[in-house]
């Protein structure tokens, strides 16, 4: 069930004055209806994946546990994690990667292997990856023994549950059995809908406004047609813009979801277009993604432990394994590839930087900040034109086309109005405060993870409940609502 | 500053009785517009049609639905057509209808029982790529069944929401009650051509403006528009139930002999790709289609303007009611005077692909 759907705005409504009542009359069996609940969330799509959900939440469930156990014991859980693992990845592979496997086996060895056409449960890359940290983790001995109950509703809870944010057992079960005063109620509902609209709105009235124009493009590009240079600009940037409205939407309207329900979701979206370097992007981005990756591939391979050469490798297999999880296609993984070059040039970069001990003159170092920034844009943008093409073929008529050696198409008119919106879409994501930044005084995601960005204190803009903001809140509620008639998923819902 | 409680109590205030006032106005208008005498006569408007239609062809209940583009929409009015002949019709027209779209609303059509002649116009299977599979406002869950063919899961909510909850049906709203109130008493669509632009007139400016502004325009059918063809045919192939007519529109002779000099070539060939699939349809299928053309010198597209204004035309490309009316009477098979109006491919008549004059 889409969050942008009247159905959703109808179920949440529901779910959240049955907790309402549940929570005062009978706290006992909270828990038990958010799992039944999330449960039926995830059966609107397709009933019959429910069983692969609890299948494997089981089969985790059952391993994370013996490794406790024997961990306690300080006996080996080496082979225990390895089958968690190969568990986890096969059923992701899978479903998920198989077709393009075999595909790429077919076409590289010329070979005829029938090729496997899996439909893809939904949410597989999210749940998969939440109970690979929980496996991990027991193996190390930080993870707790919990319920069957509380983990199931930890993998299966449905404000994360399609597309994020990736949450840490360790941050969410503890929350399943906290209580809140009448006053800190009326808080999470006030803030909960708060963000939920304002999430809505990027999605409804932005993200797929701009959609249409993207979509032309790349299915040009697609189909083969030399594009012109304005063509090509005007799709790259519509399309950098949509998916940044989108997934922000979408973060927004989890984070609001699950804080009606008294629930804390991982801070996960910080306007990473203000970025003034990639590894601040990455800071900023998906951040729940990129800690996960962090901590569970990039450390694990070692890190920045080895020497220089040694980490710059991490970097890139974690950025090209992260690209590749986003989806079964190889441009995903040349876009991870990308991102990997970009950190490494970004890395040397600083080393240089920091080993030159050079200063720069004043009027050099105010432009600093807004070049870094632009350039971060930039590198960002081009990337997203490989993730967002169907193919390597299409990625490259379309770079050919913003540098100038494309066609003469005519797709999308470069009229006043584009301009403006443009400029207005620029000012947004560069100047104007984020909805985490607007409501952090009420605390609407947990602290970010240590090692990305901080929340920046804002005086102006910042959210406070008062008639005059109810007022604007609800008419921006209706704006959104009356836009939904046309049902487009999240972008991030595909992954 | 208030207590987050009364912030609550407040929005959700504004938001319930916005709502309700949103369902209220959309309830009051759909009802207003689908039973006033001129109510059809909105179907003729260009706006949010991709959204409404789909909920209004299941009030209609037509036995006779029009799809195609605007040229379908601006030429085909019910308010004329219905006590004509004795139908009870639907324009399924959309502004600038790709051949996705086309082939959509011909299967959305046929999953309404009293549906039992769809006519269609080919200009919609025109255009080199899929680039724009879908214009804003179309949505599928709207229709009564998926691109293969099964009914859509819970269609009545989407189509609930889409007429009581969209913007785009509020606006449609808004703008078709609007229309009919300032329609005087015993006034139809016809005598407000300024209101109802099917019903005007293409004047010496018009028809100048328009010949520069599509000087290049090309009619030829690329592969994906050739697939999509074949996919519409291919859902009417077992409905011997329903008669199918298919028509190449009357573009102004103006606008033909642009289509000639910029590509001549893939104009004709446009035509034979569809005369060929359908009469391999007809060989084959349950479900017998007609075609007809009149892309070429007839009676229609020959006009001229008389004291500076077209009779027939609203512009080069789009066709006025009445000239519809007399397609139809051609196409239905009671022409009179319109008896041998245009080609009907399908028919003993001779073909004349190119469109051009016969010698």
């Amino acid at each position: 069930m889409p969050f942008n759907s009247y159905p959703y705005i109808v179920f949440i409504l529901a779910v959240v004055l049955a907790f309402l009542l549940l929570e005062r009359r009978f706290p006992w069996a909270k828990r038990a209806f958010l799992l039944l609940i999330s449960y039926a969330f995830y059966a609107w799509w397709r009933a019959d994946f429910v069983l692969l959900l609890v299948g494997s939440t089981i089969v985790n469930y059952a391993i994370g546990g013996e490794i406790t156990r024997r961990h306690s014991l300080l006996k080996s859980v080496r082979e225990l994690l390895l089958a968690g693992l190969i568990f986890n990845l096969g059923l992701i592979g899978l479903f998920k990667y198989a077709g393009l496997f075999v595909a790429s086996a077919d076409g590289l060895l010329g070979l005829s292997y029938p090729i496997p056409h899996l439909f893809l449960p939904l949410a597989i890359s999210f749940f998969t990856f939440e109970q690979i940290s929980y496996l991990v983790d027991a193996a190390e001995g930080k993870a707790q023994r919990y319920s069957f109950l509380d983990y199931a509703l930890f993998v299966s809870y449905f404000p994360h549950l399609i597309a994020g944010p990736i949450v840490r057992y360790n941050d969410l079960i503890p929350q399943f059995s906290q209580s809140r005063t009448p006053v800190e109620r009326d808080n999470d509902l006030s803030l909960g809908v708060t963000l939920f609209t304002i999430g809505l709105a990027k999605k409804t009235l932005i993200a797929d406004n701009l959609a249409p124009f993207a979509d032309v493009v790349f299915t040009a590009a697609h189909q083969g047609m030399a594009l012109s240079t304005t063509d090509a600009w005007l799709g790259t940037l519509f399309f950098a813009f949509q998916i940044y409205f989108d997934f922000s939407a979408y973060t927004d309207m989890a984070l609001g979801s699950s804080c009606m329900l008294g629930i804390r979701l991982p801070f996960n979206f910080n306007s990473p277009y203000k970025s003034e370097s990639i590894i601040e992007f990455w800071r900023r981005w998906h951040i729940s993604l990129s800690t996960f990756l962090r901590d569970y591939l990039y450390f694990k391979l070692g890190g920045n432990r080895k020497g220089a050469p040694r980490r710059y490798a991490n970097l890139m297999i974690t950025m090209l394994l992260g690209g590749l999880w986003h989806g079964a296609n190889w441009t995903f993984m040349i876009w991870g590839g990308l991102h990997g070059f970009y950190l490494i040039v970004n890395h040397i970069w600083r080393n240089l930087w920091a080993n030159a001990d050079l200063k720069l003159p004043p009027i050099l170092k105010s432009l600093a900040h807004p070049a870094s920034v632009f350039l971060t844009f930039a590198a960002t943008t081009v990337a997203w034109v490989v993730f967002r093409s169907e193919d390597f073929p299409s990625a490259m008529l379309m770079l050919r086309g913003l540098c100038g050696e494309g066609g003469r198409s005519s797709l999308i008119t470069f009229s006043p109005l584009a301009a403006v919106a443009l400029i207005a879409l620029f000012a947004i994501v560069w100047f104007a405060p984020n909805s985490m930044e607007m409501t952090w005084s009420y605390r609407p995601a947990l602290d970010p993870p240590i090692g990305t960005s901080n929340v920046r204190q804002i005086r102006r803009l910042r959210w406070q409940p008062s008639r005059g903001t109810a007022v604007a809140f609800g008419l921006v509620c209706i704006a959104a609502v009356l836009a939904l008639s046309n049902l487009s998923p999240f972008i991030y819902f595909q992954f | 500053m208030m207590s987050p409680k009364r912030y609550l109590v407040w929005f959700l205030s504004v938001v319930t009785l916005a709502i309700a006032a949103l369902v209220a106005f959309n309830a009051f208008a759909d009802y207003y517009i689908l039973h006033d005498r001129n109510g059809p006569s909105i179907q003729t408007v260009s706006g949010f049609e991709r959204v409404l239609k789909p909920a209004w062809i299941d009030s209609i209940e037509p036995s006779l639905v029009f799809v195609g583009s605007s040229r379908m929409r601006e030429g085909f009015d019910p308010v004329l057509i219905d006590p004509t002949f004795h139908v009870n019709s639907f324009d399924y027209g959309v502004s600038s209808i790709t051949a996705y779209e086309a082939r959509r609303f011909t299967q959305d059509a046929l999953g309404h029982p009293s549906v039992k002649t769809i006519v269609m116009a080919l200009d919609a299977f025109t255009g080199n790529g899929e680039a724009q599979k879908i214009g804003p406002g179309f949505d599928e869950l709207r229709l009564t069944v998926t691109a293969d063919g099964k009914p859509t899961p819970r269609r009545p909510l989407w189509i609930f929401t889409t007429r009581y909850l969209s913007g785009g049906a509020a606006g449609m709203h808004a703008l078709g009650l609007y229309m009919l109130l300032q329609l005087g008493p015993g006034q139809t669509a016809s005598d407000r051509p300024d209101l109802f632009n099917a019903y005007s007139h293409m004047t010496t400016n018009i028809f100048r403006r328009d010949l520069t502004n599509r000087d290049e325009r090309v009619l030829r059918m690329g592969p994906w528009q050739h697939q999509q063809f074949e996919a519409t045919l291919g859902a009417l192939c077992h409905r011997g139930d329903v008669r199918t007519i298919l028509f190449f529109p009357p573009d102004n002779y103006a606008m033909i002999d642009r289509y000639l000099h910029n590509d001549r070539k893939d104009f004709i060939a446009f035509k034979e790709t569809v005369l060929a699939d359908v009469e391999r349809h007809n060989a084959t299928c349950e479900g017998k289609v007609a075609l007809f053309d009149f892309l070429n010198h007839n009676a229609i597209t020959d006009d001229v303007l008389k004291n500076g204004r077209s009779a027939d035309y609203i512009d080069l490309i789009h066709f006025r009611p009445p000239v519809g009316m007399r397609l139809l009477r051609r196409m239905l098979g009671n022409g009179g005077k319109d008896s041998h109006l245009g080609v009907e491919l399908t028919g003993p008549s001779t073909t004349l692909l190119s469109g051009q004059k016969p010698d």
